[in-house]
C-alpha cells in the first residue's frame, strides 16, 4: 500500500504541513492512521477519526479528534487506506456518481418522473386546489376579460330581441336544473371574425356568438353547447388551467434554480407545448358534463356531434382566439366520441 | 488602483464537466424519489464539490454545512409559507399580520443565513465568518423597502453599496477581518456607466427590431455585473497592515458575455441537459480571474473561536432570495 501525501491543519493556524498519511498499528496492536511531517509525528485509531465522502475529484477530508485535519488531492491513495475500516454502503454515492450507467439512469428516471408530474401530477393538484379555493378567485383572475373582448372582437347581438329572450330563457330552464350554477350568467355578442363559438370565461360568463345560434338547426343543439360550457364552469378549468401553467414555471425555475436568470426563457417553452395537452383534457370534461346533462334531458348525443360538426366547417381560417369549444385537430375524436356514447 | 511588488495568487478551479454531470444528475434523481428530502443532502455534495475544487494557494476551500441543519431550516421555511397561505384563506387580516411578522424576522432570517453560509465554509481548517447585527441588516432593508421608493430609484446604488459593505465590512476569515473601502461616490459612478449602457441596449433593441434583444440584454447585464465586480473585488482587503491581503478581479464584459451566451444556448438547446456544464464553466471563469496579493504569504491566522448558530436563516434566505415574476 503506497503511502498518501496529504496537508495537515492544526485548526488554531492557517500553517500547512506537508504530512504522508500511512496505516500502522499502535501500541495495543490496534490499527491506527499515522500522519508524519517535518516535526509531526501523530497517530489516532481508525476508530476515533473521520473522512469525508468522495466526490469527483474534489479534495478528500480527514477529520481527528482534536479539531485538526489533512487535505488531500489522492482520493484513491485513502480509499486504500481505508479498506476495511468503513462499511461499503460509504462508498455507494460515490459509485453511483461516478459511473455512466448509472448516470443514465438516473437520467432517465429524473424525465420520466418530472413528466409524470408534469402531466398528471400538477393537474390533479391544481384541481384539489381550484376546487378548495373561494369561487371569487377565479374573478381576480380574470377582470374584464369579457369588456376586453367586447373592446377589440365582439360587437352587440344582432338577434331579434325576442329570440335573444327566447335563448335567455332557455339558458334560465337549463341552470335552474344544475347545482351551482346560479351565479353564472349568459351573454349573447355577434362574434365578427370569430364565428360561430361559446366561450366560458372568468367570474361564470358564458358568451355565445350570433353566428353559432344562426348555424343551429335545433335549440337541443345550443342546449348541448351551453351545457359543455357550463361544464367548463362548473370543473373551474380557468382557474385550474393558470394554476397547472404557474405550477409548471414553478417547477422548471426551481429544479434549474441554479440559473435562474438564463432558463427563465427556457421555461416558457414547455409551457407553451404542454397547453395543448391541458386544454384538450379539458375538453374532454366538459364534454363529459355535456353528455351526462344531455342524457338527464333525454338529448341525443347527435345534437352535440352536429353543432361541433357544423362549427368545424364554417371555422374561419386563422384565428387565434381563446377557444374553449373546440381544439382543431380533437374536434374529429371530439364528435366520434359523442356518437359512439349512444 | 496602487500595485506593490508582492507575486499575485490566483484562484484555480479544478471541476470538470463531465465528472460534475454525474454527480448533478444522480443527486437530482435521488432528490426527486425521496421527495425532496435528499435535496439538502445533494445540496451539501455540490457545495463541497464546488469548493473542493477550488484551490487557493495549493489548498482547497470546504464546505461543512450539516445537510440535517438545511433539512430543518427547509422544513421550517415551507411550514411558514403554508400557515401563512392558510391564514390568509380564513381572514386577510390574520394573513396580513402573519406577512408583517415575516417582514420583521427577515432581518433576523437574513443574519442567520449569512452566518450559516460564513461558519460552514472554511479554508485551512479555519473558518469564515459574519458578525453583522439585526439593526444593520434592517437598516439595509430599510434603504431598500422606502428610501428607494420615496427617491424614485435614485437612492438604489446608495443601497446596491450598503448591501455590500455591511457584507464585506462584517466579514472574517479566522480573526481577520474584511475592509471595504470603495466610497458611495464609487457606486454612483459606476451606475451612471450602466444606465447609459442601458440607453445602449434601448436604441440597439429599437434598431434590430426587437430581434437584438436577448443578446443585446445579456451583454448589458455581463457589463453591469462586470463593473460591479470589478469595483467591490478591488476595494476589499482581508487583514491590515503590511499583512493585508488585496484582491484583483479580472471579469471581462466580453468574457461574461460569451459565457452566459454560451450558457443560454447549450442550456436551451440540451433542454437543461448542459446545466452541469454551464455551472463549471461559470465557476472556472470567475474563480481563475479573481486573485490575491500579499506581502506575508497566506499562513499565520488563526481561527476565532465561534458560538454555533442554526441554518434556519440559511434556507429561509435561499427561498426568500428566488425572486422571479410569475
Amino acid at each position: 500500500m503506497s503511502d498518501v501525501r496529504a496537508l495537515y491543519f492544526d485548526g488554531k493556524s492557517s500553517h500547512a504541513h506537508d504530512v504522508v498519511l500511512s496505516a500502522g498499528f499502535g501500541a495495543d496492536s490496534k490499527r491506527v492512521l499515522q500522519v508524519r511531517g517535518a516535526g509531526l509525528n501523530l497517530s489516532w485509531p481508525f476508530t476515533q477519526l473521520r473522512v469525508s465522502d468522495r466526490i469527483g475529484t474534489s479534495r478528500r477530508y480527514l477529520y481527528f479528534p482534536d479539531g485538526s485535519q489533512c487535505e488531500t488531492d489522492d482520493n484513491a491513495g485513502v480509499d486504500d487506506l481505508l479498506i476495511g475500516e468503513e462499511p461499503a454502503a460509504a462508498r455507494l454515492l460515490h459509485r453511483w456518481e461516478s459511473g455512466l450507467g448509472y448516470a443514465f439512469a438516473a437520467l432517465a428516471i429524473t424525465a420520466v418522473v418530472a413528466w409524470a408530474f408534469v402531466v398528471w401530477g400538477i393537474p390533479a393538484i391544481a384541481k384539489q386546489v381550484a376546487f378548495a379555493l373561494p369561487a371569487e378567485t377565479e374573478k381576480l383572475i380574470g377582470g374584464d376579460s369579457l369588456s376586453a373582448l367586447d373592446r377589440f372582437v365582439f360587437t352587440p347581438s344582432k338577434l331579434p330581441p325576442e329570440r335573444q329572450e327566447s335563448l335567455h330563457r332557455l339558458y334560465a330552464r337549463m341552470t335552474a336544473g344544475i347545482d351551482g350554477a346560479s351565479g353564472y350568467r349568459l351573454e349573447l355578442r355577434r362574434g365578427n371574425r370569430i364565428g360561430p363559438n361559446a366561450f366560458a370565461l372568468p367570474a361564470g360568463i358564458i358568451v355565445m356568438t350570433d353566428e353559432l345560434v344562426e348555424l343551429s338547426k335545433d335549440d337541443r343543439e345550443i342546449e348541448a353547447v351551453l351545457a359543455h360550457e357550463i361544464g367548463h364552469l362548473r370543473q373551474r378549468h380557468i382557474l385550474r388551467h393558470v394554476l397547472q401553467d404557474s405550477a409548471t414555471v414553478l417547477l422548471i425555475a426551481f429544479t434549474f434554480g441554479d440559473l435562474a436568470s438564463l432558463t427563465s426563457l427556457a421555461s416558457a417553452a414547455p409551457t407553451l407545448l404542454l397547453q395543448a395537452r391541458f386544454s384538450r383534457e379539458f375538453e374532454r370534461e366538459a364534454d363529459d358534463f355535456a353528455f351526462g346533462y344531455m342524457v338527464r334531458r333525454g338529448i341525443p348525443p347527435e345534437m352535440f356531434a352536429a353543432i361541433l360538426q357544423r362549427i368545424e366547417e364554417k371555422r374561419p381560417r386563422g384565428t387565434d382566439a381563446p377557444d374553449y369549444l373546440s381544439s382543431h385537430p380533437a374536434t374529429r375524436e371530439r364528435i366520434e366520441r359523442m356518437r359512439g356514447a349512444h | 488602483m496602487e500595485r506593490t511588488g508582492a507575486p499575485e495568487v490566483a484562484l484555480q478551479f479544478t471541476g470538470k464537466a463531465g465528472e460534475y454531470f454525474k454527480i448533478w444528475i444522480v443527486n437530482l434523481c435521488l432528490g426527486i424519489v425521496t421527495l425532496g428530502i435528499y435535496s439538502a443532502w445533494a445540496k451539501v455534495r455540490r457545495k463541497r464539490y464546488f469548493y473542493g475544487s477550488t484551490l487557493l494557494d495549493g489548498s482547497a476551500f470546504e464546505y461543512i454545512g450539516n445537510p440535517v441543519a438545511i433539512l430543518k431550516g427547509r422544513l421550517i421555511v415551507v411550514t411558514a409559507v403554508a400557515i401563512y397561505s392558510l391564514s390568509k384563506q380564513v381572514h386577510y387580516a390574520i394573513g396580513l399580520a402573519l406577512f408583517a411578522a415575516i417582514v420583521l424576522a427577515l432581518p433576523w432570517v437574513i443574519q442567520r443565513a449569512l452566518q450559516f453560509n460564513a461558519r460552514n465554509s472554511t479554508h485551512r481548517n479555519i473558518r469564515f465568518g459574519f458578525r453583522g447585527s439585526k439593526m444593520q441588516i434592517f437598516g439595509v432593508l430599510a434603504i431598500a423597502g422606502l428610501l428607494v421608493p420615496v427617491t424614485l430609484g435614485f437612492a438604489y446604488p446608495f443601497y446596491f453599496y450598503m448591501k455590500r459593505k455591511v457584507f464585506i465590512d462584517n466579514s472574517n476569515y479566522g480573526d481577520r477581518r474584511f475592509v471595504f473601502s470603495a466610497t458611495a461616490g464609487n457606486y454612483y459612478v459606476a451606475a451612471l456607466k450602466v444606465s447609459l449602457a442601458f440607453l445602449g441596449f434601448v436604441a440597439g433593441t429599437v434598431v434590430t427590431l426587437g430581434i437584438g434583444a436577448l443578446p443585446l440584454y445579456i451583454l448589458l447585464s455581463s457589463y453591469a455585473e462586470a463593473t460591479f465586480a470589478r469595483l467591490a473585488w478591488r476595494n476589499t482587503t482581508l487583514g491590515a497592515g503590511s499583512g493585508e491581503i488585496r484582491f484583483e478581479c479580472r471579469w471581462t464584459t466580453g468574457g461574461l458575455f460569451g459565457l452566459y451566451f454560451g450558457n443560454a444556448l447549450g442550456v436551451l438547446c440540451t433542454l437543461g441537459l448542459l446545466i452541469p456544464w454551464a455551472a463549471i464553466r461559470t465557476a472556472r471563469y470567475k474563480l481563475e480571474r479573481i486573485s490575491l496579493q500579499s506581502e506575508q504569504g497566506l499562513g499565520g491566522f488563526l481561527a476565532a473561536v465561534q458560538e454555533d448558530v442554526g441554518a434556519v436563516g440559511d434556507e429561509a434566505g435561499e427561498l426568500l432570495g428566488f425572486d422571479f415574476g410569475l
